[in-house]
Formats: structure tokens, sequence, C-alpha cells
């Protein structure tokens, strides 16, 4: 009963932080990096829903990242639809690809299953690389700057765009907690220890697997719009970047896998990482930024494959356990 | 008509010759250790580094440059077996997968920053050579990397099936608990597994450089095509994976002449997807065979 209410207080507190945030720091290199950190935290927990939860581990989420961002767009410029309406649509047609998409890749497990997603999100792209007539073939297209226009997802201060994705990530939070507290998310932990001997008890894991996909890849699917929306641009490598794949598993695995939230603080860990890189080395040095997420990722499977998520509840397991000692003490 | 066939034919046969070193080393792995290699296409990368750098700096051949390569991945691939693979054996998918993945990004972003993005390439005076018969045409380069590649594969075959050592690599690979009842060293088996698909991919970055481009990125083309090789042979055996790459190297100069010069990476995942879709457990059976 306290520590519930002490995590709402948190929660609270953590909330109107996140929401003064960009009133105080008026910096706008340090919103766009903020705006990374929700992004790909955005990401992280739509790749935990599948990999962290029912530990598919897909390195194939940039299918549906481009796909969404290449339904809003191709939907705005063609046809004039507001990309609200695309990023809803966006999400809609990545969860339906997800199916074709899933039937195809389930036959295979563990490795070969992500070694399958990676393959699909690869062949996306050379699709939209060959289809010129379709969607701007390999030159992508800009996406028309309207100015100030928040019905067509266009804001002229950083902080707006800064709102909508953290207004995302809260929404990929509470379907995250709702599954954790749901039958679904029981089944789907089964699923991730045994797949066989969920099934033996029950479980009907195809039937779980498929619609965990669609939602985590739904989720996906909106951060797309979102990212080409606030870059303004899109082209295939930039949709279907194998990047994107990694760090929504990257972020997730070094935070904590299959917990609410260590893609988060992954997220908050390697993007900060990233920046500080950035600013000492410069941009120039291509590789450093890899070669240190690489490492990153390495240590912590080797030593902590729990993540930071599993080190900071062992700190409070130890803490709790220390707890009636002080109390009984004189 | 029937020659472009037919010059296409024997283009994918050579080119995958090289590809089956990688996936046999795929294979290999996959049958005896039990994980998949993310990271295989950086070791021909390094073994392509290596090449270029003993040519460059010593005027070594490298045809001769594959008696350095092999051995030195062989070493390298025992000792990240022991002290990082080993860590991670058991019934958990996700720290294998991602620990090798890392290797992977590790490896190639090292590249990256350590020779940059630039294309190496290595001249020697079989580069351009060729025999003609008729009107087909044969690169010398080529051919002899696809004669290398068969005996590199024969040797492997024959060591696993005549050796003490091969036999109880097939073992470790069937029955595991029943290898180590019957005394045979797990960790041991192991290393000299990696090891030796290590050396497999050194063995094709070497073969590869008299006509082929060193870059950081390079890996990637032979590791995805590999992968496809290996399911498509069914995972874990070596003469279906041998027989997967040469048809992979088959059906993508087949795609590259009749479709376009870019199809090439469309044909292997559409062939990717027509196994999963047909024959999801490979078009062969069994383990290390």
């Amino acid at each position: 009963m306290q520590s519930s209410s002490v995590k709402i207080a948190a929660l609270v507190v953590l909330a109107m932080v996140l929401l003064t945030l960009p009133q105080v720091v008026k910096s706008s290199f340090a919103i766009d990096i903020f705006i990374r950190i929700l992004l790909f935290s955005f990401i992280g927990v739509a790749w935990n829903l599948m990999g962290g939860y029912a530990k598919q581990l897909s390195l194939g989420h940039a299918a549906y990242f481009g796909l969404g961002a290449y339904t809003s767009t191709i939907m705005q410029i063609d046809f004039g639809i507001s990309p609200w309406i695309g990023m809803a649509a966006g999400g809609v047609v990545a969860a339906i690809a997800s199916l074709p998409i899933g039937w195809l890749c389930f036959r295979l497990r563990g490795p070969y299953f992500t070694i399958a997603t990676i393959a699909t999100a690869q062949a996306l792209m050379l699709i939209f690389l060959k289809f010129r007539d379709f969607a701007w073939g390999a030159e992508g297209t800009t996406i028309p700057n309207l100015g100030s226009s928040p019905l067509m997802l266009q804001f002229e201060n950083r902080a707006s765009y800064y709102y909508v994705v953290l207004g995302l990530l809260a929404l990929g939070l509470f379907i995250t907690y709702k599954i954790e507290q749901s039958w679904m998310g029981y089944y789907l932990v089964a699923i991730g220890e045994d797949e066989d001997a969920a099934e033996a008890i029950g479980v009907n894991a195809p039937r779980m697997k498929r619609d965990i996909y669609m939602i985590s890849a739904f989720l996906t699917g909106l951060a797309g719009t979102f990212y080409v929306q606030y870059i303004y641009f899109i082209d295939p490598p930039t949709a279907f970047n194998l990047n994107i794949s990694i760090e929504a598993a990257l972020v997730a695995i070094v935070g904590g896998i299959g917990t609410l939230w260590g893609p988060v603080i992954g997220t908050v860990l390697l993007e900060t990482t990233s920046a500080l890189l950035q600013s000492w080395l410069g941009s120039s040095t291509g590789g450093i930024q890899l070669t240190v997420y690489a490492l990153i990722l390495m240590a912590v499977i080797l030593w902590r494959p729990t993540g930071l998520m599993g080190f900071v509840n062992e700190v409070i397991a130890r803490r709790r356990e220390q707890k009636p000692r002080v109390r009984t003490a004189p | 008509m029937l020659e472009t066939v037919v010059q296409a034919v024997i283009n994918g046969l050579l080119i995958g010759g090289i590809y089956a070193l990688v996936s046999i080393g795929v294979t290999l792995i996959f049958g005896v250790v039990k994980i998949v290699n993310f990271a295989q296409g950086e070791f021909v990368m390094i073994g392509m580094y290596i090449t270029f750098f003993l040519f460059n700096s010593f005027g070594i051949d490298p045809l001769l440059s594959l008696f350095i390569s092999m051995p030195v991945l062989f070493v390298l691939g025992a000792l990240i077996q022991h002290f990082l693979i080993r860590r991670v054996l058991g019934p958990n998918d996700m720290p294998q997968i991602f620990l090798t993945f890392a290797l992977s990004l590790l490896l190639l972003n090292l590249a990256l920053l350590l020779f940059s993005a630039n294309y190496r390439t290595v001249h020697t005076s079989y580069s351009d050579a060729a025999f003609h018969i008729g009107d087909l045409y044969i690169p010398e380069a080529k051919l002899i990397a696809f004669v290398v590649a068969m005996a590199l594969s024969g040797a492997l075959w024959v060591f696993l099936h005549t050796t003490d050592l091969g036999k109880a690599m097939r073992a470790a690979s069937q029955k595991p608990d029943v290898a180590v009842l019957m005394g045979i060293n797990p960790n041991w088996v192991f290393a000299v597994a990696f090891g030796a698909a290590l050396a497999l991919a050194g063995a094709a970055g070497s073969l590869l450089m008299p006509f082929y481009s060193a870059y950081p990125f390079v890996g990637q083309v032979f590791v995805l095509m590999a992968f496809v090789a290996v399911v498509l042979g069914t995972l874990g055996n070596v003469i279906g994976a041998l027989i997967a790459s040469l048809m992979m190297g088959v059906a993508e100069s087949l795609g590259i002449q009749f479709v376009g010069a870019d199809s090439g990476l469309i044909v292997v995942f559409a062939m990717l997807l027509l196994t999963l879709a047909f024959k999801p457990n490979g078009l062969g059976g069994g383990r290390v065979r």
C-alpha cells in the first residue's frame, strides 16, 4: 500500500518534471536530444512488448517504422490528409503488415527468427528503393513545410514536437502497464520462458505472439510517422534503417528486458552517452558511437543480463531486507 | 541466349564457392556450439584486411596470405569462444544472439574508425586474367578462389568424418550430454569448431581479395547470403550449406543477368521467404554431417 502510493507520487513528480522541462530548458540542441530520448524510449517500449516479455527477439522493427513513415507521408503529399490521421493509418498498416511477416518469421525460433526479421525489413527497404513511381524511389522526398500548422503535425517550435512524442511514450508505457497487469502479460512471459511448456499448459502461443507482434508493430509505425514529420524528409534508407531496429532492441536490453521502465532507462543512458561523445569528438568520427554502444551491450550481456533495471531491483531488494534489522536495533 | 545462361551459371557457381566457405562456418558453429554467429561476416572482412595489409606492406600474394589469415583467425576464434561465447551458452537465446551481434557491431565500427570507409583493392598478376572457352569467360582469380574453397570444404568434411577430433565434434553436435559422458571435453571441441569456422571465413577473405574490394561493411553482403543458405540447406548441415550456397550464387547471378544489376539481394530475400513459406526445415534434414 505504502509502496504503491510512493510509486504514484514518483510518477506525478516525473510527469511534472517532463511537462515543464521544455519551458525551463530553452536550448534547441538540448530539446532535440530530449526528443531523441523520448522517441527511442517509445520505440524501445514497443520492441520490448514483443522482445522483452515474449522474448521474440526481432531485429526488423525498422519495417514497421518505415511503413508508418511512408503511409502518413504518401497520404499527406498525394491526398492532402493530415499526418495525425496518417499516423493512425500508418500504425494500422504496420499492424496489418505484421501478420504475413509474422506468419513467415514465426516458423523459425531463436536466432533464426531474428535473422528472418532482419531480412524482411531489408526486403521492404529494397522494394521502396526500386519502385520510384510508387513512393519517390531512392531519392526520397522532402515533406512540404507548412510553417506553424498543428493540425498537419507541423510546429514552429521544437517544444511542441517534444510534447507529441512525450504523449506517444506515455501511450506506450500505459499499454505496456495494462498488458503487464493482464492475463496476456503472464501468457507472454510464459512463452518467453519456455514456449513448449507454455503451450502444454494451454497457452495459445501462436495467437499470443501474433497479437503482441501486431501491437508492437502498430506502436512502431506511429514512431515512424513522428520521426519523418520531425525531420521533414523521407527516403528508404532513413525509414527502414537497420540502426533503428538495432537501437530499439539495444535500449531495451541495456535498460532491462521485459520491464516497464527498462527501455526508457536504457535510452537515457545510451543517448546521453552518444550526445556526450558527439560534443567531445565532433560528429566527424564515424563509427565511434556504435563502437561504444557495442561495448556497452557486450558489458551488459556478460555481467548484468537483466540490464540496469535488474540492477536497480537488486539494490531495492537488498535495502528491503536490511530495513527490519535497522528498526529492531536499539 | 543459352550461352548467357551458362555464363551466368558459371559466374554464380564461382562466387557461390566463397558463399559456401562463409555458410559452412555459420552452420558448423550452429551445429556444434548451438549458437548463430552474427559476426561471421566481420571475420571475412578481417581476413580481407589482413590480406590487403600483407600485400601492401610486404608484397605477399593474397593466395599465400591464406597461410597467415587462416591460423590468425583460428586462434582469434578459439579465444572468442573461450572468453566470450562460453559465458553465455545455455538455454537462453537472448545473450547469445546479442553477444555475437554486439561483436559484429563492434568489429564493423572499429574497422570504420581504424581503416575509414574507403574501398581497398589488391591488384595481382592474375586479377584481370581469364580463360576463354568458346564465348564463355572464366576469370582466373575467381576460378582459383572457387577451387581452393571447394578443397577447403572437402578438407573440413574429411576432418569431421575421419579424425578423432572431427568425430568428437560431430558427436558433441548430435548428443552433447552423451558426448561428455564419453570423455569428450566440450570446451575444447567448441573452441576448435569456432576457430575452424573463423579460419574458413578468413580463407574466404583472402580468396576474395584479388577480385573484390575490402571495406568495413563488406561482411554484411556475405553473412546475409550465408544465413539464407544455412536455412535453405538445413541448420547445422555442412553438405546442405555447401549445396545451398552454390544455388544461392547461381540464383543471384541469374537475377543480376535477367532482372537487373541491383536485383541480387532481392533474389536472395525471395529465396529466403520461399524457403520459410514452403520448406521451413530446409531442403534436407539432420545435424552436422
